[in-house]
């Protein structure tokens, strides 16, 4: 019987020193894997989170494989404003996106830019662009597609023409604009030093690639917002318009007035623009080739452009898609009389029947009092969206 | 001991058991399963019975006004169901509140999330457009329900309607916009349109209260589909003018109560189970 026990004993001890080593061995084999990981720590960079102001839409078009981050932003305002986007490094041939976005005039090239000639911007070959520009201002919040027409847009059935990155990577390799090489551009940023460490924080590799390098510059560009005019101080009841101002806060607000607002948004829209395409009826016979149109096929958008926001309209003159009105008083004189009947002129302008809203001189100043407290001087002078002052290789 | 620990221990289960299986008893015989069903309601759009087709000029009204539509967005609230027991079951996903574009396939369905006992109900009512409560200004910053905001100095909150359109009688030579557009209403102290002389304002929602026979099971979704007749807005006992409003009815109060009494008169229930 003792021999039966003993003998019991001996095999449980046996299997339990069997287990004893597996379980031994493999602790030490787990700890060795993660140990070596410990040395490649994991990319993590530090999350931004955008501040939205009062009023203003809490939905944020940021792509989910585009978050943004703090390094990702630094990184990007560095490349927004190097003119070795282009790929070449000889002084005739730097572009890069502040060439034409200049934060003085809210990040259009301004109508007295010395090279673009009444503010039509041309790339590096000097092709001029299809149309004068947007203001580059609230753009996390554009829902409707990018550029004049739309083109890029989350719906575009076409992989590459989607969102803001996509809009950074086709200015890059335009003609009409930076006429990058997607290529020299990679190997010329990855050349610079401390270009890859910068992209190695945001995107966790220094290997420099097409996609980041667009990711870091959206990611800049949308931080670029505006929302400190006196039309925002007056929502927040901080300020009190001026009799003129409100003259014209009542001429925007009304359909019988100027009715602005159903197309440029007002006290419940303060981007001042739906995003949205109109005919406004600039013209009766139509020959661009880019107008919504030409992204819808339906007729009602022969014509029809997005309706531009008008913060800081003061900087972003001359106006239109085709840059006709070179200041604000025509742009009145054209809503107030100018207006052009066409089979697909939107239903809004319903004014069309008397040339538009038939404001009288005094009207007409008091709606530009009130245009002029769209203006976000702060916006201009942001420290934090001018050119860095040295370069990451400076 | 140990013999009396184990004894205590055995009389504890017992009566615990004992305790349990009553209590699990008693409720077996209370509790009756309540049943609920699932309903989506579909919006849908049409003139003199056929689906409302945009941007051709193909319908005329009464009055001899060819029309085309272009855009067509609005609000319904406070979407209620009456049950046959003489209860109202009031949506609550969105606050009760539903923006549909008619352009918009998705926003012209709208899937509750509420759970609305089984059994019969003979009444589907609803607000056309929001009642003073619900119609805050700011309360939708978010495209698209933003887009339909009513300016401040007009009463504030939102359009309850967009009815974009294009028109033209036989006299005229080319198409005209029309914006019917509905909202608060303005009183205005003298034969003005200036906003420095309103005096008060006017709600104009009104409530829409339509007959069905909806048998809701607890199984599957059952489809509650709300017919818009676009026509009816203009014709009927308020014949409705394009050219009698050339500057639109937002500040024309007299235009949207016209529109609004019409409107009553706009809209049928379908069940589709």
């Amino acid at each position: 019987m003792k021999r039966i026990w003993a003998l019991c004993v001996l095999i449980i001890y046996r299997f339990l020193n069997f287990y004893l080593l597996f379980a031994v061995f493999s602790l030490l084999f787990i700890a060795s894997c993660t140990k070596k990981t410990e040395t490649t720590p994991a990319f993590h960079a530090t999350p931004y989170t955008i501040q939205i102001p009062l009023h203003f839409p809490r939905e944020l078009n940021i792509p989910t494989d585009n978050p943004m981050t703090v390094e990702g932003i630094t990184l990007g305002r560095y490349l927004f404003y190097d003119g070795r986007l282009s790929g070449r490094p000889g002084p005739d041939s730097l572009m890069s996106c502040a060439t034409c976005h200049i934060q003085a005039h809210s990040f259009v090239c301004g109508i007295d830019h010395p090279v673009f000639t009444g503010g039509h911007p041309h790339g590096l070959t000097g092709i001029l662009t299809s149309h004068y520009m947007l203001p580059m201002i609230n753009l996390v919040w554009t829902n409707h597609g990018y550029l004049w027409n739309g083109m890029v847009a989350e719906d575009n059935p076409q992989a590459g023409y989607r969102n803001l990155e996509d809009v950074v990577g086709m200015a890059i390799i335009s003609s009409q604009e930076i006429h990058g090489d997607t290529n020299r551009t990679k190997i010329m940023i990855q050349q610079l030093k401390g270009y890859p460490g910068l992209f190695s924080k945001a995107f966790g590799s220094s290997v420099i690639t097409e996609k980041n390098i667009a990711r870091a510059i959206a990611q800049f560009i949308r931080t670029l917002i505006s929302a400190d005019s006196k039309f925002d101080r007056f929502m927040e009841g901080k300020v009190q318009l001026t009799g003129s101002e409100l003259n014209g806060y009542v001429l925007f607000m009304t359909e019988q007035g100027g009715d602005c607002f159903h197309c440029h948004g007002g006290d419940g829209n303060p981007l001042f623009t739906t995003n949205l395409f109109y005919n406004n009826g600039k013209d009766s016979v139509f020959t661009d080739p880019y107008d919504r149109f030409s992204i819808t096929g339906s007729v009602s958008d022969i014509g029809a452009y997005k309706a531009p926001t008008l913060r800081n309209l003061v900087f972003t003159a001359p106006y239109m898609h085709d840059g006709r009105f070179k200041t604000i008083d025509e742009v009145i004189n054209f809503y107030s009389s100018g207006l052009v009947w066409s089979p697909s002129i939107s239903p809004l302008m319903h004014h069309i029947a008397t040339g538009g809203v038939r404001l009288t001189p005094s009207q007409k100043a008091d709606l530009k009092a009130f245009l002029l407290t769209f203006t976000d001087s702060t916006f201009v002078t942001n420290p934090v969206f001018s050119m860095p002052i040295n370069m990451p290789d400076e | 001991m140990r013999h009396n620990y184990l004894l205590y221990r055995f009389i504890f289960l017992v009566i615990t058991s004992a305790i349990i299986s009553s209590c699990t008893k008693h409720h077996s015989l209370e509790i009756t399963p309540i049943k609920y069903g699932d309903i989506i309601f579909t919006f849908s759009h049409k003139v003199n019975g056929e689906s409302l087709k945009f941007d051709t000029m193909l319908y005329r009204t009464s009055l001899g006004n060819n029309y085309k539509v272009t855009d067509l967005q609005y609000f319904v609230s406070r979407v209620s169901l009456h049950s046959g027991k003489g209860k109202w079951n009031d949506v609550k996903t969105d606050d009760g509140i539903h923006y549909t574009d008619a352009r918009d396939n998705y926003s012209c369905s709208w899937w509750v999330n509420d759970l609305f006992p089984a059994g019969t109900y003979d009444t589907v009512a609803f607000t056309f457009g929001l009642d003073e409560k619900q119609n805050t200004s700011g309360r939708f910053p978010d495209p698209p329900e933003r887009d339909m905001f009513w300016p401040d100095i007009l009463g504030g909150g939102y359009h309850y309607m967009k009815m974009n359109l294009k028109w033209k009688n036989n006299t005229m030579a080319q198409s005209l916009p029309f914006m019917f557009h509905l909202g608060i209403g303005q009183v205005y102290a003298a034969n003005t349109v200036n906003p420095d002389s309103i005096i008060g304002f006017v709600q104009n929602y009104f409530r829409v209260s339509l007959p069905c026979k909806l048998d809701l099971s607890a199984d599957g979704y059952h489809q509650i589909l709300i017919e818009m007749n676009v026509d009816r807005w203009f014709d009927g006992q308020n014949a409705f003018d394009f050219s009698a409003y050339p500057n639109g009815i937002m500040q024309n109060q007299e235009g949207m109560f016209k529109a609004c009494m019409n409107g009553r008169k706009a809209f049928s229930v379908t069940i589709a189970n």
